[in-house]
C-alpha cells in the first residue's frame, strides 16, 4: 500500500463540540490556503484597535476600510493573475489614468458637451482591456518580458493620457455613478460589496474551469505546460486583458467617486497593488495563489494604512512600512528553487 | 552477430508490430547518434532497450515521442508510414513517454495533472465537476496500486507515485484517442525506487501489458532481464542483436552492450606515462546522505583515474563535492596538502582544483563573450601591469592557449557560443590549462565531440599528465575510461566497490569491468 | 533535471541560424545607426539643430542620461535591474543642497559616499534576502523617495551666497563645460573599471553565465555588490550634477529618471539579459534619448507624449536585443 499522504494526525483525534467547529473552521481555512491571512489580518486588527482605544474598531472606521479596500482589492484581483503566471504587471497606473481621462472626456462635465451615461461602462473597460491585451500579446507573441513590458506600456498610456486632457482637471457631473460608487447596502459599501462579488466570480472560475488549470499549469513549469499541450500564448493573452479590464474598472470607480477626472489620479497604485498580492500570498514565482489571496492581501494592506493613519504616523513612514512589509512579504513567497542564483 | 538460436520468432506466430522504425538514422555536428536503426515494437510486450550511453537509445526514443526529427529513415505505424513531428503527434498515436523524475506540474495535484489539457469530459454546466475528476482519477489510479489522496500537489508525493501517475495520464490519454495499443517508454524508472517500490512496479508493467507495449530503458541489466519479454540491444547507434528475455544472461548481454575486444591506440595509450610520486587530491571518508559513503581515494600527479559507474552510483555527486559545487556530510578533501572548504567552488579553484562540466554551454563557458575572454578568465589578475589588465597580455595568453590547444576559430575576439562542441570543450580545458590547475575533473568530456576534436582532448590530456597535472575523468564509454586511465575505480550504489588497473599493454577489456558496474 | 529532455529540445543544438536570430541584431550598429537617422531628422526640421546653444542642450541632457546610465547599465549587466536610482536619486538632491549650507565642498563627497552606501546596501539586500532585484531596489527606491520627501517636502534653493560652490559642475574650462568634463571622465572611469579590472570583468562574467562564473569561483557576492555600488555611486552624481545645473534640490527629481535610465542602457543596446553591452553602449543611448528629446521639443510635442514615445522606444529596443537562448521561458 502507498502511504497516505494527508495530514496523519487528523483521523486520531476528533474533539466535539465548540472545539469541533473551531476544528473545523480552522481546517477549512487551511484547506483554503489562507490561514496565514486570516492570522496576519487578526494581528493588525488587534494591534491598531489596541492603538487606537478601540477607535479603530467602530462601525464607522470598518466601512471606511471596507470601502477604501475594495478598488485596490478590485486592481490586486486583476494584477495576481498575472503574478501567477509567473509574470508581473506594473501597466496599473497607466490603464488607470488612461481610462480616466476618457471617462473625463466622454461623461457629462463642465468642460465639452459629451454625455454618453452608461455607455462609458464598456468603453472604460473596452480600453482597460485593450490595452492589457496589448501587453498580453507583446509578451506571449514577442516575448519580450512582462516586467519591461507593461511598465513600458504604463508609461506610453499614462503620457497619453496626459497629452488627452492637456493637463487639465475635469469636473464629472452625472451623479448616478457617484451615488453608487458612495452608497451602502445595510451598512455595508456598494464597492465593498462589488468587490467580493467579482473576488468570488473569478475564483470559481480559476478553481473550476479548464481555463484556470492553464493558468496554474503554467505558472508552475511552462516548459511542461507547453508539452502537454496548454495554450500557452492564448492564456497569456485573455490573463492580461482581463487584468485591463479590470484596471479599467477601477479607473471608473475610482474616478467617480472622487468626482473629478485627472491624470494623475493612477499615480501610486502600482505599488499598494503588488503588495496586496504579495501579503495575499500569490508567490511571485508563479503557480500559487488565487484571487482570495489577492482580496485578502488588499484588506491587509488597507487595514494596515488605516490603522497607520488613524495612528497618526507620518506619511512618509506609512510608505517606509508599505516598502518594508512587501519586501518581507516576497521573501516569505518565493520559491527559492525555482529562481536559482539571484540577480 | 546474431546467434542462429536466438532469431525471433517466425511471423507467422507472431503478430505484425505496432510500430516499426526502419534504418533511422540521425546526426549531429560531427555526432553520428544513430546510423541506421531498425526497431519493430509488437503488441502486449515489454520490450527492453540496453546499451552504453552514446549508443543512441534516448536519441532513439526522442525521435519515438516527437522530440526529435530523425535525418533519415522511416516509421510505420500498423503498416502505414508516418510522421512525428511533434510531442502531441506522438501522443495522437499513443506513444508517450514516462521520464526519470516525471514531467509534470509541481504545483498541480495529481487529479490535475493526470487530467490537463483533457478536461473537456468533465464539464458540468461549463464548469468543472471536481468529484468527477476526483471519482475517475482515483479509480485510474487504483488500477496501478496508488491509493494517495487525488488533490495531493505532485511535489509532495514519492517519485514511484509520481511515475504511475504519469503512466496512468499516458495510458489515459490514448484511450481518449481511440489507440488500442499505446506504446509506453520508461526511462531509467527503478533509479529513484527502492527494492520494494520496483517489485511493485514490474507487476503493474506485467498487468499494463495486457492493454499496452512497454518500452523499458535500464542499466540494470538483471532487471531488464527479468521483466522484459525481448530486448534490443544498441552500440554506436547500430543494432547490435536482440534475444527473447528468457534466453538471455546477463553476462551475454554486457559483452554484446560493450564488445568483446578493446580497440587499441583510440586513446594515445602510448603517451601514458608513469605519474609522479605526490598526491594532489587526498579524500577521506567522504559521505553524503543519499549519495554516496566512506569513500576515501587519491590521485597522484599526472595521474588519470577514470570513476565508473551506473548513473545513481554516486560519482557525479563525488566529483562536485570535491570541486565544492555541494557539500558533504562529512570527511576532508586535501588538493595537493590543503583541506579545502566545503560547499566553496571559490576555495577549490584557489586551491588549484578545476572543473570541466558535463554541460559546456549552460555551465562550461560564458556563450557570448569572446573566446579570449573565456580563456582568460582565471588567469586576469596575472595579466595586468600596474593594477590595471593588459589587452596586450591578455592577446598574447589568449593566442598562445588557443594554439596550444588547437582552438579553431575565426579570431579570438569569437563569441564561444558559434563553436563547434569540440573547440569549446577546448576553450574551457585552455581557461583550466593556463591557470595553476593541480587536479582536474573532466565531466564526459568527449561528450557531443566530433572524432578530430576528441584525438585533440585526448592529446590535452597526455599533456597535463605529463606535466604532472592530477586526472579524475568520468567518460561516455567503459573502454573510454579503460583506455585514458591509469587506474579505475568502480562505484556502485554510493560505494567503492573496486579498483582495476589499467596499466599500458596490459588494459583490461571493458568485458571484464562491467560485471562490476551492474 | 527532470525535464531536460523538454528543454534541450527546445534549443537543439543544430540550428545556428535560429540561435543567431534569437540572439538579437548587432546591437551598437544598430543603435549608431538609430542616433543617425534621428540628427538627420531633426536636423532637417530644425534650421538651428547644429547650433553651439542646441548642441549643448543636447550634451548637457546627455551627460545627465550617460552617467545614471551607467550605473544602471552595470546593474544591467550583472543581470539584475535598479529601480531605486530615481529615490536615490531624489534623496541626493536634497541632501546635496542642505549640507551645501552646512558643510561646503564636503557636500559633494557625502552625497557620492551615500550613493555608494545604498549600492552596498542593496547589493546586501539581494544576497541576504535573495529576492529579485526588480523588486528590492523597487523597495528601497521607495522608502529613499519617502525619505527625501521626508526630508524636504518642497524644493530647496541654493542660496545665491552658495553659487560658488556649484562651480565645480557649472564652471568651464577652456570654453567646455564641466558639466561634459565630468560626465566624460565618468564615462572613461567605467570604461577603466569594466574593462580593466579584473572585478569589473567579473561583472560581464557573471551576467553572461552566472552558473559557470560560480563554479570557476568568482566571488559573486563581491561581484554583485560592485555592479551597484557602482550604480549607486552613479545615481548620486546625477543628482549632484542636475541639482547645481538648476541650483537646487527637487525631492521628487529622481522618478523620471527610472525610466529613462533603463531607456538609455536597453536603446543603446545592452540586453537585459546581462553579460553583453557596455560603457559605449550606453553613450550612444544617452545621445539617443538626448537627440529625441531635443528635437521632439523643438517640434513642440508635448512633454508627456514625449514619455509615451519613451516608453515605446525602451519596449521596442528591449524586444530587439533580448537573448531569448538564454531564458527557456519567457515570463
Amino acid at each position: 500500500m502507498m502511504p497516505d499522504w494527508r495530514d496523519p494526525a487528523a483521523a486520531s483525534h476528533r474533539p466535539v463540540g465548540l472545539a469541533a467547529s473551531l476544528a473545523a473552521v480552522r481546517r477549512w481555512v487551511r484547506h483554503l490556503g489562507i490561514e496565514g491571512q486570516v492570522v496576519s489580518l487578526a494581528v493588525v486588527v488587534a494591534l491598531f484597535t489596541i492603538g487606537t482605544g478601540g477607535r479603530y474598531l467602530t462601525g464607522s472606521n470598518v466601512q471606511v476600510i471596507l470601502s477604501l479596500a475594495a478598488i485596490p482589492t478590485i486592481i490586486a484581483v486583476g494584477l495576481h493573475q498575472v503574478v501567477v503566471l509567473g509574470g508581473m504587471d506594473l501597466s496599473v497606473e497607466g490603464v488607470v489614468a488612461l481610462c480616466v481621462v476618457f471617462v473625463g472626456l466622454l461623461t457629462r462635465n463642465n468642460m465639452n458637451r459629451n454625455d454618453v451615461g452608461m455607455w462609458i461602462i464598456p468603453v472604460t473597460l473596452g480600453i482597460g482591456a485593450a490595452a492589457g491585451f496589448v501587453s498580453g500579446a507583446c509578451n506571449a507573441k514577442l516575448r519580450i518580458p512582462s516586467f519591461i513590458v507593461t511598465l513600458g506600456m504604463s508609461w506610453v498610456l499614462w503620457g497619453f493620457a496626459v497629452f488627452v486632457s492637456q493637463g487639465q482637471t475635469v469636473a464629472l457631473l452625472d451623479s448616478r455613478f457617484h451615488v453608487f460608487v458612495t452608497g451602502n447596502v445595510g451598512g455595508i459599501p456598494n464597492l465593498a460589496i462589488l468587490a467580493v462579488l467579482l473576488t468570488v466570480f473569478l475564483q470559481v472560475l480559476q478553481d473550476r474551469s479548464q481555463f484556470g488549470r492553464y493558468m496554474y499549469a503554467i505558472g508552475g513549469d511552462e516548459v511542461v505546460a507547453r508539452h502537454a499541450g496548454v495554450p500557452i500564448d492564448r492564456v497569456k493573452i485573455v490573463i492580461f486583458t482581463t487584468a485591463g479590464l479590470f484596471y479599467g474598472l477601477s479607473a471608473l470607480l475610482l474616478t467617480t467617486r472622487l468626482g473629478g477626472s485627472q491624470a494623475i489620479t493612477g499615480n501610486n497604485l502600482v505599488f499598494p497593488a503588488v503588495t496586496a498580492v504579495a501579503v495575499g500570498g500569490v508567490a511571485l514565482t508563479g503557480g500559487i495563489g488565487g484571487a482570495k489571496n489577492a482580496a485578502l492581501g488588499a484588506l491587509i494592506v488597507t487595514a494596515l494604512n488605516d490603522g497607520l493613519i488613524l495612528m497618526h504616523v507620518n506619511p512618509y513612514a506609512q510608505d517606509a512600512v508599505n516598502g518594508a512589509v512587501l519586501v518581507v512579504a516576497v521573501a516569505l513567497t518565493l520559491d527559492r528553487k525555482k529562481l536559482g542564483f539571484i540577480k | 552477430m546474431i546467434h542462429p538460436d536466438d532469431h525471433p520468432m517466425t511471423s507467422l506466430a507472431r503478430p505484425a508490430p505496432v510500430l516499426e522504425l526502419r534504418r533511422v538514422r540521425k546526426s549531429y555536428p560531427g555526432v553520428v547518434a544513430l546510423d541506421g536503426v531498425d526497431l519493430a515494437i509488437y503488441p502486449n510486450e515489454i520490450l527492453g532497450l540496453v546499451g552504453e550511453n552514446g549508443a543512441g537509445k534516448s536519441t532513439l526514443m526522442k525521435i519515438l515521442v516527437g522530440l526529435v526529427q530523425p535525418d533519415g529513415g522511416a516509421i510505420q505505424a500498423s503498416g502505414k508510414p508516418i510522421a512525428l513531428a511533434d510531442p502531441s503527434d506522438a501522443i495522437r498515436h499513443g506513444i508517450g513517454m514516462v521520464f526519470q523524475d516525471g514531467s509534470m506540474v509541481p504545483n498541480l495535484s495529481l487529479v490535475e495533472n493526470l487530467f490537463l489539457c483533457h478536461e473537456r469530459g468533465f464539464r458540468r454546466l461549463g464548469l468543472l465537476s471536481r468529484r468527477a475528476m476526483r471519482e475517475r482519477a482515483a479509480s485510474l489510479l487504483k488500477e496501478v496500486n496508488i491509493h494517495t489522496d487525488v488533490e495531493t500537489p505532485i511535489a509532495e508525493v514519492p517519485p514511484a507515485v509520481r511515475q504511475m501517475v504519469e503512466l496512468t495520464r499516458l495510458l489515459w490519454q490514448s484511450t481518449l484517442y481511440g489507440q488500442a495499443n499505446p506504446i509506453l517508454i520508461l526511462d531509467e524508472p527503478t533509479t529513484v525506487l527502492n527494492e520494494g517500490e520496483r517489485a511493485t512496479l514490474f507487476r503493474i508493467l506485467e498487468s499494463v501489458k495486457r492493454r499496452a507495449s512497454i518500452i523499458l530503458i535500464s542499466h540494470r541489466l538483471q532487471e531488464v532481464v527479468e521483466a522484459s519479454d525481448r530486448i534490443v540491444i544498441l552500440k554506436d547507434g547500430r543494432n547490435v542483436t536482440e534475444l527473447p528475455a528468457a534466453r538471455a544472461r546477463v553476462a551475454e548481454i554486457e559483452q554484446l552492450m560493450v564488445g568483446h575486444a578493446f580497440s587499441a591506440d583510440r586513446y594515445r595509450e602510448e603517451e601514458q606515462a608513469a605519474p609522479r610520486p605526490e598526491q594532489v587530491l587526498e579524500v577521506e571518508g567522504l559521505r553524503k546522505r543519499g549519495a554516496f559513503d566512506s569513500i576515501s581515494f587519491s590521485v597522484r600527479g599526472g595521474e588519470i583515474v577514470a570513476l565508473v559507474g551506473l548513473v545513481g552510483s554516486g560519482k557525479e555527486e563525488i566529483c562536485k563535492c570535491i570541486a565544492g559545487l555541494q557539500r558533504p556530510d562529512a570527511g576532508r578533501v586535501r588538493i595537493a596538502g590543503r583541506d579545502l572548504a566545503p560547499g566553496s567552488p571559490s576555495h577549490a579553484v584557489a586551491s588549484g582544483q578545476g572543473y570541466v562540466p558535463i554541460d559546456r554551454r549552460s555551465e562550461g563557458l560564458a556563450l557570448n563573450l569572446s573566446v579570449a575572454k573565456n580563456v582568460n578568465l582565471l588567469v586576469l589578475d596575472r595579466l595586468r601591469r600596474a593594477g590595471l589588465v593588459n589587452p596586450g597580455q591578455e592577446r598574447a595568453n589568449a593566442a598562445r592557449w588557443m594554439s596550444e590547444c588547437r582552438i579553431k576559430a575565426p579570431s579570438p575576439s569569437t563569441p564561444c557560443g558559434t563553436l563547434s562542441g569540440g573547440n569549446q570543450q577546448k576553450a574551457i580545458m585552455a581557461k583550466w590549462l593556463s591557470s595553476d590547475v593541480k587536479l582536474l575533473v573532466l565531466d564526459h568530456p568527449t561528450r557531443g565531440v566530433d572524432v578530430g576534436a576528441k584525438d585533440d582532448i585526448y592529446r590535452l590530456l597526455r599533456q597535463l599528465a605529463r606535466d604532472g597535472i592530477g586526472m579524475i575523468v568520468m567518460c561516455d564509454t567503459l573502454e573510454e575510461d579503460i583506455g585514458l586511465s591509469h587506474r579505475l575505480m568502480v562505484m556502485k550504489d554510493g560505494r567503492l566497490v573496486g579498483e582495476v588497473a589499467c596499466p599500458l599493454g596490459k588494459k583490461p577489456t571493458p568485458g571484464d569491468i562491467i560485471g562490476m558496474v551492474v | 533535471m527532470p525535464t531536460d529532455a523538454l528543454r534541450n529540445g527546445e534549443v537543439s543544438g543544430q540550428d545556428q541560424h535560429a540561435r543567431a536570430r534569437s540572439r538579437g541584431v548587432p546591437a551598437l550598429a544598430y543603435a549608431t545607426g538609430l542616433l543617425a537617422v534621428l540628427v538627420v531628422l531633426f536636423s532637417l526640421g530644425n534650421r538651428h539643430f547644429f547650433s553651439l546653444y542646441n548642441l549643448n542642450t543636447i550634451a548637457s541632457y546627455a551627460a545627465i542620461l550617460l552617467v545614471v546610465g551607467l550605473g544602471q547599465m552595470c546593474t544591467i549587466l550583472i543581470g539584475g535591474i535598479d529601480l531605486s536610482v530615481g529615490g536615490l536619486m531624489s534623496l541626493t538632491a536634497v541632501v546635496f543642497v542642505l549640507s551645501l549650507r552646512i558643510i561646503g565642498y564636503w557636500a559633494y563627497p557625502l552625497c557620492l559616499a551615500l550613493g555608494v552606501a545604498v549600492g552596498y546596501v542593496n547589493g546586501t539586500i539581494l544576497t541576504r534576502v535573495r529576492i529579485p532585484s526588480f523588486l528590492a531596489t523597487l523597495g528601497t527606491g521607495g522608502i529613499m523617495s519617502s525619505l527625501a520627501l521626508l526630508v524636504s517636502p518642497l524644493p530647496v534653493d541654493v542660496p545665491a551666497s552658495h553659487y560658488a560652490l556649484l562651480s565645480v559642475v557649472n564652471g568651464s574650462v577652456l570654453h567646455l563645460k564641466n558639466l561634459l568634463l565630468l560626465a566624460l571622465l565618468f564615462y572613461a572611469f567605467f570604461h577603466v573599471v569594466l574593462r580593466l579590472t579584473v572585478a569589473g570583468n567579473h561583472i560581464l562574467f557573471v551576467g553572461s553565465n552566472i552558473t559557470m562564473s560560480w563554479m570557476s569561483g568568482i566571488d559573486i557576492v563581491r561581484t554583485r555588490n560592485l555592479a551597484y555600488v557602482l550604480s549607486g555611486l552613479a545615481a548620486s552624481l546625477a543628482a549632484i550634477l542636475v541639482s547645481c545645473g538648476q541650483f537646487g534640490g527637487d525631492p521628487t527629481l529622481g522618478s523620471v529618471y527610472i525610466l529613462t535610465s533603463i531607456a538609455a542602457v536597453v536603446v543603446g543596446g545592452t540586453a537585459m539579459t546581462g553579460g553583453a553591452g557596455g560603457p559605449v553602449n550606453t553613450l550612444i543611448g544617452a545621445l539617443i534619448l538626448s537627440v529625441m528629446e531635443n528635437g521632439m521639443n523643438v517640434v513642440g510635442v508635448n512633454a508627456y507624449f514625449q514619455q509615451s514615445i519613451l516608453g515605446g522606444v525602451t519596449i521596442v529596443s528591449v524586444y530587439l536585443t533580448f537573448d531569448r537562448t538564454k531564458v527557456p521561458v519567457v515570463k
